[in-house]
């Protein structure tokens, strides 16, 4: 089953300063099943965030379709969740506010949204910090804040922006062996832009390197689930491939 | 806070003034002031409590608070759809906000000459005068306001399915009110001086005009008197309106103005 | 490229290179507008003139010589006026920022006397000095003084205890970390202060100038008014507003910029 099909997506937008167009996404194709986890891996510059901008919708394409089961996709939406790198949390609602805002959006009472908050705040152990503002997190809780925030909304698909980028790097794998948790209980269909090639691979079940633009190559990833980090950093499949994403993104 | 430390730090504030009205009272009576040049605290008093009786505090205050109030409310009234409205679009905002800070420059007491001729003297050039005070520079800190929302946070809440509706009021309004809150704030400041100024020069009624009233017959202790109203009712509007819905807001949010 | 491209490549260039264009380009359309309406006649001509006959009465003033003479002595006082109170200001903003004492004695007077406002005392003064310069002076010292003492206190206030320490242990006096430590780190809330302090200060220079009234902008203006001179108005407005806006922008901005974000610290 194909959730998300991107055709010959580009987009070009004119720099005033250099007073000449711009290519930064070029023709690319891709199609993502139900449930599938896919990475997009290149180093910056290469247009991976102007990719996924442009399938939330937050800028519209120059050229090309992109298909949510079968239905072209204009503008943001709610079918289509966003984590941010910056968290993007809203400063002045709690950290429950902030989760049942999509929910409250959808026009559930407050009572029913409130529980469906606290369900997903259970899921990633914060349901002690409901009450409190975002600005009183550390950083790898406002994250974790981000990701239910936008799970709680029932989103087809999960768009995430190099979302464990600005944590430190315990977080950082803490928050990646939990997201696999996630995806295997949930299955959600998840789309995880980054330039970390081993959060890449340790993540997805498929690989996208992009370079200048264009998909270089796609890379399945068949290691066993679950996954964790104690026991792939000296797994010779995960180091094989690794090594091989590694070598296109440095040659791109 | 308990109750005892609420006074505590109430004693400890006014302590300090009371040191102060004692040196002055002392400062008068060493060395034989005249009362042209310098009230001592006495007939400060009196004369206080005269206006009080005949009723000419209450109307000068009344009439002062009056002005300010219908220009402040008007001014913020308008100001903050306005700036909402001009702040969502990143170009027009860039676009306006040399115009927009040029007169937050100008606003209030500049204002003056030209309000008292296009409406003559009284009620209507007074609150003018503050009208524009705090509508630019309101009008100019909701701008600065709603431009310096961080990205995200809109295409967050519109990928959470917000309607332009709920992006108004769950994320342009409350991003942009530190901005606000500290635009009203300089606003009322420009504005409290614009009033004083406006009613020692046109008109026959208000706080000013009391004072610049008492001047022509050297009563300095009824000018004295009305400085220390004036300061009374400035701190009580800064302690009891805006202090306490910054602290509620935007120091509870963790969230930085930017000037 | 189409031609609007082209122009918005050639606006934005020229923005970036000239900063300066990006703040006159958007009064272009004002100042048009305001000439249609003007010509329009929808108001009586003598109450609302067009930019014309603003440039004319400018034109003939700067050649009478008033208006230089008249805005040398505005910019004069309000030179010597911040200069005072900026003199008296940083030293007690120190003292009261250091001295937890000083603190708790002085801080409600403070803040007391800046709620009188400077202009509620030029009554008094008036009584004291009559119509004078000293009067004129006496406000804008006041004026700039209370939000130069207040954020001063506050800087030197956030000054980290470790970076006292680190100069203490490095062998610094203490009259030395008073000017190495404490006067740097509080220098973006002193800009900040001072700015704030000319905000006020000239808005009051207008109010005494009104008031007091020998010379200078704010006496053109109600000179102007007193003849029903609208044009004189508004050239004073304008006037008024272009020199803030130079001294606000071209030099107490890239100064408050260049202290507090190039050395990364906050100003609150």
């Amino acid at each position: 089953m194909k959730r998300l099909v991107l055709k010959d997506l580009s987009k070009t937008y004119f720099d005033p300063y250099a007073g000449a167009h711009v290519t930064a996404v070029q023709e690319v194709s891709l199609e993502v099943k139900q449930g599938e986890f896919v990475s997009v891996v290149g180093p910056s510059g290469c247009g991976k965030t102007t990719l996924l901008n442009m399938i939330a919708g937050f800028i519209p394409a120059s050229g090309g379709e992109i298909l949510l089961d079968e239905r072209a996709v204009d503008g943001p939406g709610p079918e289509r969740g966003v984590v941010f790198q910056s968290f993007a949390l809203f400063p002045w609602k709690t950290v429950l506010e902030n989760v049942a805002f999509g929910p409250k959006i959808r026009g559930l009472s407050r009572t029913e949204r409130e529980k469906i908050a606290r369900e997903y705040l259970d899921l990633v152990g914060l349901a002690n910090v409901a009450e409190r503002y975002p600005n009183e997190l550390s950083g790898g809780m406002q994250q974790r804040v981000g990701v239910v925030r936008a799970l709680a909304n029932n989103p087809d698909v999960l768009l995430m922006d190099e979302p464990f980028a600005s944590v430190d790097a315990q977080t950082r794998m803490t928050l990646q062996e939990e997201l696999t948790r996630i995806w295997q209980e949930r299955r959600p269909t998840i789309i995880f832009i980054t330039h970390d090639v081993g959060e890449a691979v340790f993540l997805a079940n498929r690989v996208v390197v992009l370079s200048k633009g264009r998909i270089l190559k796609e890379i399945e990833v068949t290691l066993p689930r679950p996954r964790a980090w104690d026991l792939l950093t000296e797994d010779a499949a995960f180091k094989a491939l690794s090594g091989q994403v590694l070598q296109l993104v440095r040659s791109a | 806070m308990p109750r005892s430390s609420h006074l505590w730090a109430a004693l400890k504030f006014i302590a300090p003034l009371a040191l102060l009205l004692l040196l002055w009272e002392l400062l008068i009576r060493t060395f034989g002031v005249s009362p042209r040049v310098f009230p001592d605290v006495e007939s400060v008093a009196r004369a206080g409590f005269e206006s009080i009786q005949d009723g000419s505090l209450l109307r000068h205050t009344g009439a002062s608070l009056w002005r300010v109030a219908v220009g402040t409310v008007l001014a913020i009234l308008i100001s903050i759809p306005l700036g909402v409205a001009m702040g969502v679009s990143p170009a027009v905002s860039n676009f306006l906000t040399p115009l927009f800070r040029f007169f937050s420059v100008l606003a209030g007491i500049a204002w003056i000459p030209i309000a008292t001729l296009w409406f003559g003297y009284g009620f209507g050039a007074i609150t003018f005068v503050i009208f524009n005070a705090v509508f630019f520079v309101v009008t100019y800190n909701t701008l600065l306001g709603v431009a310096s929302i961080p990205l995200p946070l809109r295409h967050a809440a519109a990928s959470l399915g917000a309607s332009k509706w709920t992006m108004l009021t769950e994320v342009l309004l409350p991003g942009a009110l530190p901005n606000i809150v500290t635009g009203i704030r300089t606003g009322l400041g420009f504005a409290w001086r614009g009033l004083i100024a406006a009613e020692m020069i046109a008109t026959n009624v208000g706080l000013g005009y009391m004072l610049f009233l008492a001047r022509d017959f050297y009563r300095t202790e009824v000018i004295v008197f009305g400085m220390v109203v004036i300061g009374i009712l400035w701190l009580l509007l800064d302690r009891l309106l805006l202090a306490p819905l910054e602290r509620a807001t935007i120091e509870r949010w963790g969230m930085v103005r930017k000037a | 490229m189409t031609p609007l491209l082209k122009a918005w490549s050639l606006y934005a260039r020229w923005t970036a290179r000239y900063p300066a264009v990006h703040s006159i380009v958007p009064f272009i359309p004002l100042v048009a507008l305001w000439a249609v309406v003007a010509e329009s006649n929808i108001f009586p001509r003598a109450f609302f003139p067009g930019p014309l006959e603003v440039v004319r009465s400018f034109g003939t003033l700067v050649y009478k010589g008033i208006l230089p003479d008249y805005l040398e002595d505005s910019i004069v006082r309000l030179a010597v006026g911040t200069a005072a109170g900026v003199a008296l200001g940083i030293p007690l903003g120190v003292l009261v920022g250091l001295s937890p004492r000083a603190h708790a004695l002085l801080w409600p007077i403070l803040l007391f006397f800046q709620a009188i406002g400077d202009i509620a005392w030029l009554p008094i003064l008036l009584i004291w000095f009559g119509f004078s310069l000293t009067t004129m002076t006496f406000v804008i010292v006041y004026t700039v003084l209370f939000p130069v003492v207040l954020n001063t206190a506050l800087g030197v206030r956030s000054v980290p205890l470790d970076l006292h320490r680190a100069a203490l242990s490095l062998g610094a006096s203490r009259t030395r970390v008073i000017w190495e430590v404490v006067l740097p780190g509080a220098l973006p809330n002193i800009m900040t202060g001072l700015r704030n302090g000319l905000g006020y200060g000239w808005r009051a220079l207008i109010a005494a100038e009104i008031i007091v009234g020998t010379s200078g902008i704010g006496f053109l203006m109600f000179d102007a008014r007193r003849a029903g001179s609208v044009v004189e108005i508004l050239l004073g407005m304008i006037v008024l507003g272009v020199l803030w806006y130079i001294v606000d922008s071209w030099v107490l901005a890239p100064i408050e910029r260049a202290t507090g974000e190039r050395w990364g610290l906050v100003t609150r």
